[in-house]
């Protein structure tokens, strides 16, 4: 291994950051790339190009599940077991795979090509059960797939491989969003500006002050399309204004919640959108530097938005005094590396300063302190696409689309036992019903709806009588649930909420960054007791306990993980308690597993 | 600056000050981990929550700033549950190995689950397993199942020693405090995270399994290992001798001093108190052979009278030399300079030759005496006095004819030979000292006098701040104060001092060194005081 040829790369990447320590993902990469893995040579090197103390980048290292510290296969092949992939039989397939390369998750086939990882959501739940081999998506798995992956993987690599894309459904049609998705190799310069890009753009910069943008943008309704729905304009004006510090826009692109993938969509098909949205922002709150965190596993989507940027630093729309108007922006891609607590703002933050993805206390809140300790943005991929549409088409249009108090369209994720997964675009009033029947096309023949969770993994369930519901942020908070990352999984009949809640609380155990007392020692608990339940060892009480805990962990801690962790299990047993009740005291669970679960799901 | 109100109480608090601190004044005590007055706040503990009217969530009170109309409740029912509730999360996976831990007694997992928890437990499951018991350093030794993650350790090594050894490793409930597979925690300072660790996860390694803390009573005192004189507590026990092979010293902690060191020590003052239990002088000897006190006494006193006198065989006065030490108290070597030096006109010093240690520009200094500071400004290391050396060569020159030795090694100086021979040249050869070594075992008197610990007394430090060591327990066996030893003296040679203890010497040494003025044992107090600066002399001097 030689570091040292690596180190002109280093010290390149290291100069895009504006602190040294910020480059911590991006080396611990630049060596896993290289190497394979990070051995502790390459741990020390980082170390002493960064300043960081060893223990801190061992830190580092051992926070994020794509980074390892020991020699795995050449191919890596990462199968989902997330919920909306559980759905469809993720287990079964991790069965089957063990069975035929003979080895069990985090083990390497002896002739050491391949190396099986158990992952938690993959954000490929349209093609579930999904897989990932290296950096490609593949799913649904089934005896075909896992055939071609052995023969792409375990025989001999030819360069090619025999995985075909999958072609789930994707909304092509917007109105505001999905116009350019059947783009499906990228929409790129050319297509983009004679579909009107950068139109939008140029009318910011050339004609506008940044408070008639962010007037523009709150008359819109814009709302936070990460998950929270806080209206975007708002958020844009709490930018001190005399605040003599550097400010960045940063682009949270850390899609990571189970059952949604539509940032995966915008970045892949229509990247300039994107970052036409941030130019747009950028020139709002004053901000030169932009900073645009892509989870870890999206290698495609982050490869296809890199060429989007090249394209606009060619074009002049990147860099110094953009389009002759005086203004500047650079763009910095920071790639994730497995932990889907960065896609919470201040823990997104923190991982691109260098750290483990820790949220950060509040106050200060991050428009005052900060990335760097300065004013800082952080806006959702399909918040800020929305952005070009509401300067070109006007405000009015987009609000228009939408609810009095949200406007626009909104891309769900469909996904879990639908006769159609797939990424919808539809105005944000529109009912969850509407959704799985019409767009979706219902659960298969024969069985019924039983339960959705409308908005990602940590919204609370609504059980088939209650999808009469408009899918805006408000409305689905005065159902008692949330339109989150309009993640929608669906279970039909034959779904165990037993197997779901276990999954979940898998999900979230897996998934705590560890900080807060309460989340680090309840998330572990509730899967614990819910592993023991699913095995048909639970008792009654501990349906009391479940409640008690998750009660226990709500509100006291310092970003809302916990809350997400707890609302299952709230609303799971709350809404099905007499399935839990008979689970228990059957025990069937001791004969039924998860695998057998999912097996009855069609392909 | 803000009002506000806790508990019904209202306090005006500084800007920027957070409810832990306001509580804090009041007297309100919030349990508090993570949370550590001389640390950043990491806010990841959540034992502090407290109740803000007008929130809904419950706040930590380690990171919410006052406000003016701000009205706080820690401990309304709301508070309480939540508290209870993180009390719960954090015992969850805790072994519970309070009989085997070190931290039993001093434990605030015990503490506040008394004080604020009580619940009934509910965790039932399998506990995760970690490393138990691992060395991690000359000092400390590691539990990782007992911890709970508050990260003290870690901002400790990042930001107060600066030696980044700490780190919490992995996530979740799998998440471990550690250092770098390889790496030692040998900072100078490595103690210290013994001491913030609220659980039994750091503990100290020499103290390990001597005492139930219960069992130890603790002094305030100061370090006597450099010229910073960090402010201590020393824990020791008298009525177990069976604990420690009859040590009494089981440990030393640092005390909080703002001035001084903070809440901090150096690992070299921490466990650097073996020899006040070991090779110690116990008993009086004359030419090796045991003698009482009232012998050494009377037997010196008649000696000393001599001292001025016409030896009408050489027909020279008599003179005397005297090696003062910076290990002294000041009210000691200001009863040296009366009785000697004024009294009997001795040559007298306190400049002891001693190799610069090593030192830092946090709390470790080169002079790695406590006193050096005092004895300079009593006078007994002035560039016109001798030093040691040159008492010796003096002596070795048959220019005095008695020497009394405080505690230094001679051989430091000079030859066996020359020792011996320097020995018999004398007429009266006194060494008196804590513990054992060649110049006792040379002297014609050698005196057993109290260690710090075992005495009343002042040092200066470097900063020019007067401190009281206090005493923290009586001198062993026979060996006796300095300070009594030289009163004493004093009596049988009708020098017609008046003072009985070491609060009265210090009061004559006030009005009698200018820097001193105005201090009192009581002004000094626990915290010490600063050295009169000129302007404050005629402040004293006027009020």
């Amino acid at each position: 291994m030689n570091l040292t040829a690596l180190e002109p790369q280093a010290l390149e990447i290291i100069k895009r950051y504006d602190e040294p320590r910020a480059a911590m993902l991006p080396l611990l990469w630049l060596v896993q790339t290289n190497v394979g893995h990070i051995p502790s040579e390459a741990e020390c090197w980082v170390g002493g190009l960064l300043g960081v103390a060893l223990s801190h980048v061992r830190e580092v290292v051992s926070f994020y599940s794509m980074f390892r510290t020991r020699e795995a296969g050449r191919h890596e092949l990462r199968v989902c077991t997330s919920l909306p992939c559980m759905l469809r039989g993720a287990g079964d397939v991790l069965a089957q795979i063990e069975e035929r390369l003979h080895i069990r998750p985090r083990e390497t086939t002896p002739d050491g090509e391949l190396t099986l990882t158990e992952v938690e959501c993959l954000c490929a739940c349209e093609i579930a059960p999904a897989g990932q081999l290296d950096e490609q998506f593949v799913g649904p798995l089934d005896r075909a797939t896992i055939d071609a992956i052995e023969g792409d993987a375990v025989a001999p690599y030819t360069g090619s491989a025999r995985i075909d894309e999958a072609h789930p459904f994707v909304s092509t049609d917007g109105p505001v969003i999905s116009t350019r998705f059947r783009n499906t190799g990228g929409t790129w310069w050319d297509a983009y500006i004679a579909d009107g890009g950068y139109v939008a753009a140029r009318k910011a910069l050339s004609s506008m002050t940044s408070s008639q943008i962010v007037d523009e943008v709150s008359k819109a309704n814009l709302r936070g399309l990460g998950g929270a729905g806080f209206p975007t304009g708002r958020k844009w004006s709490f930018i001190p204004k005399a605040s003599l510090k550097p400010r960045y826009l940063v682009v949270n692109a850390d899609e990571g919640e189970p059952g949604t993938f539509k940032d995966r969509y915008i970045l892949e098909r229509d990247p300039h959108a994107l970052l036409e949205g941030m130019i747009i922002a950028a020139y709002a709150i004053g901000s030169h530097k932009a900073y645009v965190y892509i989870r870890g596993e999206y290698f495609r989507p982050a490869e296809r938005f890199a060429r989007a940027v090249a394209e606009a630093y060619e074009r002049g729309w990147l860099g110094k005094n953009i389009q002759g108007r005086g203004f500047d922006l650079d763009v910095v891609i920071h790639r994730g590396a497995g932990a889907y607590i960065c896609g919470e703002e201040t823990a997104l933050l923190t991982s691109i300063e260098g750290g483990k993805g820790f949220p950060k206390l509040k106050p200060p809140f991050p428009a005052i302190s900060g990335l760097f300790q300065c004013p800082t943005i952080v806006n959702n991929v399909e918040t800020l696409a929305c952005v070009p549409f509401i300067l070109r088409e006007g405000a009015d249009r987009f609000a228009a689309l939408g609810t009095p108090k949200q406007g626009g369209t909104r891309l769900f994720s469909l996904c879990g036992r639908v006769n159609r997964p797939g990424l919808y675009e539809a105005p944000v009033g529109i009912t969850l019903r509407e959704l799985i029947d019409r767009h979706a096309q219902g659960v298969r023949r024969g069985h019924t709806l039983k339960a959705v969770i409308p908005g990602g993994i940590s919204a609370k369930v609504l059980t088939a009588e209650e999808i009469d519901v408009a899918m805006d942020f408000d409305s689905l908070q005065a159902a008692g649930t949330m339109a989150g990352s309009g993640g929608v999984i669906v279970m039909d009949d034959s779904a165990s909420m037993i197997e779901a809640l276990q999954s979940a609380a898998k999900f979230f155990a897996h998934e705590s960054c560890g900080q807060c007392s309460p989340c680090r020692e309840g998330t572990g608990w509730i899967h614990r007791i819910m592993r023991r339940i699913a095995r048909g060892e639970g008792r009654l009480h501990d349906l009391d306990d479940l409640l008690a805990i998750a009660r226990a962990m709500e509100g006291k801690t310092i970003c809302v993980f916990a809350d997400a962790a707890a609302w299952p299990v709230q609303s799971y047993i709350t809404k099905f308690r007499a399935e839990f009740e008979e689970h228990i005291t059957t025990r069937r669970g001791a004969e039924t597993t998860h695998v057998d679960e999912a097996r009855a799901c069609p392909p | 600056m803000p009002t506000l109100t806790i508990d019904g109480r209202q306090i005006d608090s500084p800007d920027g000050s957070t409810v832990i601190q306001a509580a804090e004044t009041l007297g309100i005590f919030i349990p508090r981990y993570c949370y550590h007055p001389g640390l950043s706040i990491a806010g990841n503990c959540r034992i502090c929550l407290i109740e803000v009217e007008k929130n809904p969530k419950l706040q930590i009170a380690c990171n919410t700033p006052v406000a003016d109309g701000m009205v706080v409740h820690t401990s309304s029912v709301k508070a309480d549950e939540g508290r209870r509730a993180v009390l719960e999360f954090l015992l969850a996976n805790h072994p519970l190995d309070c009989p085997v831990c070190d931290q039993s007694g001093e434990c605030d997992l015990q503490n506040f689950y008394m004080n604020f928890g009580l619940y009934d437990p509910r965790f039932r499951e399998q506990k995760i397993k970690k490393k138990k018991a691992v060395a991690v350093g000359p000092h400390v030794m590691l539990d990782q199942e007992r911890c709970i993650l508050c990260s003290r350790c870690v901002r400790f090594t990042d930001e107060i020693s600066k030696t980044g050894e700490f780190g919490i490793f992995n996530r979740g409930d799998r998440a471990e405090v550690g250092l770098y597979p390889g790496q030692q925690l040998d900072n100078p300072y490595s103690g210290n995270v013994v001491d913030i660790c609220p659980v039994g996860a750091l503990t100290d390694r020499d103290f390990r399994f001597k005492a139930r803390v219960w069992y130890l009573s603790s002094a305030p005192t100061v370090c006597n290992g450099c010229a910073q004189g960090c402010n201590v507590d020393v824990h020791y026990v008298l009525d177990r001798p069976h604990l420690n092979d009859g040590a009494r010293i089981l440990r030393v902690k640092p005390r909080y001093n703002a001035d001084v060191n903070q809440w901090w020590m150096c690992d070299e003052g921490r466990y650097g108190f073996g020899w006040i239990d070991k090779g110690r002088l116990t008993k009086v000897r004359r030419q090796g052979a045991g003698a009482t006190w009232e012998q050494a006494v009377a037997g010196i006193t008649e000696e000393l009278t001599k001292v001025g006198e016409r030896d009408p065989e050489r027909g020279t006065c008599l003179r005397l030399g005297v090696i003062a030490s910076p290990q002294l108290t000041n009210e000691e070597l200001f009863l040296i300079r009366e009785i000697f030096q004024r009294a009997l006109g001795a040559r007298v010093t306190a400049s002891v030759p001693m190799p610069a240690g090593n030192s830092d520009n946090f709390l470790i200094r080169a002079d790695k005496n406590p006193n050096t500071h005092g004895a300079a400004l009593i006078g007994l290391t002035d560039a016109t006095a001798p030093d040691a050396a040159a008492i010796v060569a003096e002596t070795l020159e048959g220019q005095l004819d008695a020497l009394w030795v405080f505690g230094y090694d001679l051989t430091k100086l000079v030859a066996d030979e020359d020792l011996q021979r320097l020995s018999r040249s004398l007429r009266l050869f006194v060494f008196s000292g804590t513990n054992d070594n060649p110049t006792a075992g040379c002297s014609h008197w050698a005196l057993p006098t109290a260690a710090y610990l075992e005495k009343e007394g002042t040092f200066v430090n470097a900063h020019g701040r007067v401190q009281r060591i206090g005493r923290a327990f009586p001198p062993l066996s026979d060996s006796r104060e300095d300070w009594r030893v030289l009163l004493e003296i004093a009596g049988r040679l009708n020098l017609g001092f008046a003072w009985r203890s070491p609060e009265e010497i210090f009061q004559a040494l006030a009005r009698s060194v200018t820097p001193f003025a105005g201090l009192t044992y009581e002004r000094i107090g626990l915290h010490g005081a600063s050295l009169m600066t000129d302007a404050s002399v005629a402040e004293v001097a006027v009020t």
